[in-house]
């Protein structure tokens, strides 16, 4: 055990003082390399940390009022988005990930921007519909509301802050648009959301100092931690002490109406839906030599493993494992290749917000708290959903008789093969079965209309394949989205084995 | 200035790249190509005193000349610098500065809204 140098309360009265000393958890690093831990931990009081990330598990209770004569709102809409309202009679919880109920806004405009919207003093249209009671006579409402005109607006986020996150690359050679952005094909590029050194909870791995009822910077007002975070993890693999992936999380809350647009964004991923950028910030108090160690933690000594995001399952495969300087540095080596990195969460505002967090306790207009309860530190992991349904894969479809084309084959031989098994797709292969292209009853027709009688000057030579082992969901996503009506299946030697089609998948989907 | 060549199938053998800078000494960028047989498109950003005549000699060897005047323009009032865009941007147009504020650098943009499409507050435009 380290020997505690100062308290909680001997820090606050400094803070009362004018007398604290307080740094940025970049600052610390520095002067820890310079000084060592232990002058450090005798000469700094506080270290602040910051984040401004897209925090999807986000939201707020409002209270609208109570209107005459008096709804109990069973659905809700703020300008369009829908609040949850299975609650009494006027409160509701707004998602920041709810899309608009306008499908030609949809994602464009969701729960996020309202949230936004509203700290800006924006005014907002609601819609309320019910079914009316004897005390709630009133079945529907349109009106409008403001920040300011509404009881409370208190924002609850069950999720916000993870310690650590892997970063995304894509394998595939398709863009793909997730909730860590835009990744381009072939491992076009890299993004990762961590703030790194500045990052709140790698700066407190073991909860030492933090736990329920922390005060903290949240979204430009002074906020609370009202306890750990869903899906937090404590059973992690650890380098340096600090998590190489996901692990801890919180669970936030603070007043909308004190906080500031500043410190809080409405935004979309591309193609994912919208997100809330949430701006926290938390004081660490160095109470020991051990927390001054802790807080010194520096962007080279971050594990971040880089996963790719072209296997859309639980498990994504690690590429490699890189340290935040290197992802910093805006180019990272994937395969032997300079790829560009970005950062995803805002860098800039993340020191914005450890430097506004620093001069409010600096002013003494922050104290520190100690926790009702500190989070746990042992004995927790993630559990995955097992969907109790056996999950059907490629290779148990009923595969029927397998019908090739060869890159030889005359035109008219291939329609009549067409015709005589009534399908629309034929794999093109070689003489060892592998994949070349595919034709379908489209590219024979086009033949015949523009009088060419090669196979090979018709057929398409980029397939959309399917693989044995892959989930038939994964693949009924992967027809629908390029708009094809089939796809050969292929093994792990590039072999075809059948094909797969749209109606292969909506029998299977449609019969249980 | 920059511009995309149009380059026809009867032209791709000739020279005329070197030519040009041979003849009228000018700086010569490309930034991208995709060139084949059947006739090619180049990117290009051009520079020196001669750009004009360059310009000309590059028109009448056949190739279709089509200048881009697009420019690129971040909000900054809704730019969070998170900087989603940096790696997305194919001629590294967009840098983050010291301090980590997004900077985008009209000159080196060629265009190709990559970056707008994938904003997420929607804060960087493409114009005319």
């Amino acid at each position: 055990m380290w020997d505690i140098m100062k308290t909680v309360r001997e820090i606050n009265q400094r803070i009362k003082d004018g007398d604290a000393v307080v740094v940025t958890a970049a600052e610390m690093t520095a002067i820890v390399r310079e000084n060592g831990a232990k002058q450090a931990a005798e000469e700094i009081d506080v270290v602040t940390t910051g984040t401004f990330g897209a925090m999807c598990s986000s939201g707020a209770f409002l209270n609208f009022g109570h209107s005459d004569p008096p709804i109990k709102m069973s659905r809700t809409y703020l300008n369009g988005v829908e609040a949850y309202s299975g609650l009494a009679a006027v409160d509701a919880y707004l998602g920041a990930t709810q899309p608009n109920r306008n499908p030609d806004i949809g994602l464009e405009y969701g729960g996020s921007h309202v949230i936004e919207d509203l700290i800006r003093g924006n005014e907002i249209e609601l819609v309320a519909e019910a079914y009316g009671t004897d005390c709630y006579p009133l079945t529907e409402i349109k009106t409008q509301i403001t920040l300011e005109s509404i009881n409370e607006a208190i924002m609850v986020n069950p999720r916000n802050c993870y310690q650590n996150y892997s970063s995304a690359t894509n394998s595939t050679d398709e863009t793909l648009y997730t909730y860590m952005g835009t990744l381009l094909p072939n491992m076009g590029n890299v993004s990762y959301s961590s703030a790194g050194e500045l990052s709140p909870l790698l700066n407190d791995p073991y909860f030492q100092t933090i736990g329920t009822g922390s005060r903290i910077f949240l979204c430009g007002t002074q906020g609370y931690i009202i306890g750990e975070g869903t899906q937090f993890a404590t059973e992690v693999e650890r380098r340096n002490g600090v998590p190489v992936s996901t692990a801890g999380t919180l669970m936030l809350k603070g007043n909308m109406k004190e906080m500031h647009s500043d410190y809080v964004r409405g935004a979309t991923m591309p193609k994912y839906g919208s997100t809330l950028y949430v701006g926290a910030g938390i004081p660490i108090p160095i109470l020991n030599e051990e927390l001054a160690q802790r807080t010194a933690i520096s962007d080279e000594e971050i594990t971040c493993r880089i996963v790719d995001y072209g296997v859309p399952r639980r498990s994504k495969p690690i590429v490699r494992e890189a340290n935040y300087h290197e992802l910093k540095s805006g180019v990272i080596e994937l395969n032997g290749v300079e790829v560009p990195t970005s950062p995803l969460s805002s860098q800039k505002k993340a020191l914005e917000i450890a430097l506004k967090l620093k001069e409010w306790i600096d002013k003494g207009e922050f104290l520190l708290t100690i926790p009702v309860e500190k989070l746990p530190n042992k004995g927790r992991t993630v559990k995955p959903l097992e969907i109790q349904k056996p999950r059907i894969l490629v290779k148990d479809l009923k595969g029927e008789a397998l019908i090739l084309a060869h890159p030889t084959d005359a035109i008219s031989e291939v329609a009549r093969r067409m015709v005589q098994n009534s399908i629309n797709h034929l794999p093109v292969v070689d003489e060892g079965n592998k994949l070349l292209g595919i034709v379908t009853s489209w590219d024979v027709a086009n033949a015949v209309a523009h009088g060419k009688n090669k196979l090979t000057d018709v057929m398409t030579k980029k397939v959309i394949i399917a693989r044995e082992e892959e989930p038939v969901d994964v693949i009924a996503r992967r027809i629908d989205k390029n708009k094809i009506s089939g796809l050969p299946v292929i093994d792990s030697d590039n072999r075809v084995k059948g094909m797969v089609t749209a109606e292969d998948i909506s029998r299977l989907i449609g019969g249980d | 200035m920059k511009a995309w060549l149009t380059f026809s199938p009867s032209i791709v053998n000739k020279a005329i790249i070197s030519n040009l800078v041979k003849n009228y000494d000018i700086t010569f960028n490309i930034l991208r190509a995709d060139i084949t047989p059947k006739g090619g498109k180049m990117l290009i950003e051009i520079s020196g005193t001669q750009q004009k005549q360059a310009v000309e000699f590059m028109e009448k060897e056949g190739i279709h000349l089509n200048p881009i005047n697009k420019v690129v323009k971040k909000d900054e009032e809704k730019c969070i610098d998170c900087g989603a865009c940096i790696s997305l941007c194919p001629v590294e147009a967009i840098k983050p500065a010291e301090d980590w504020t997004v900077e985008v650098d009209d000159l080196k943009c060629i265009g190709c809204s990559f970056c707008t499409n994938s904003c997420p507050t929607r804060a960087i435009r493409v114009m005319e």
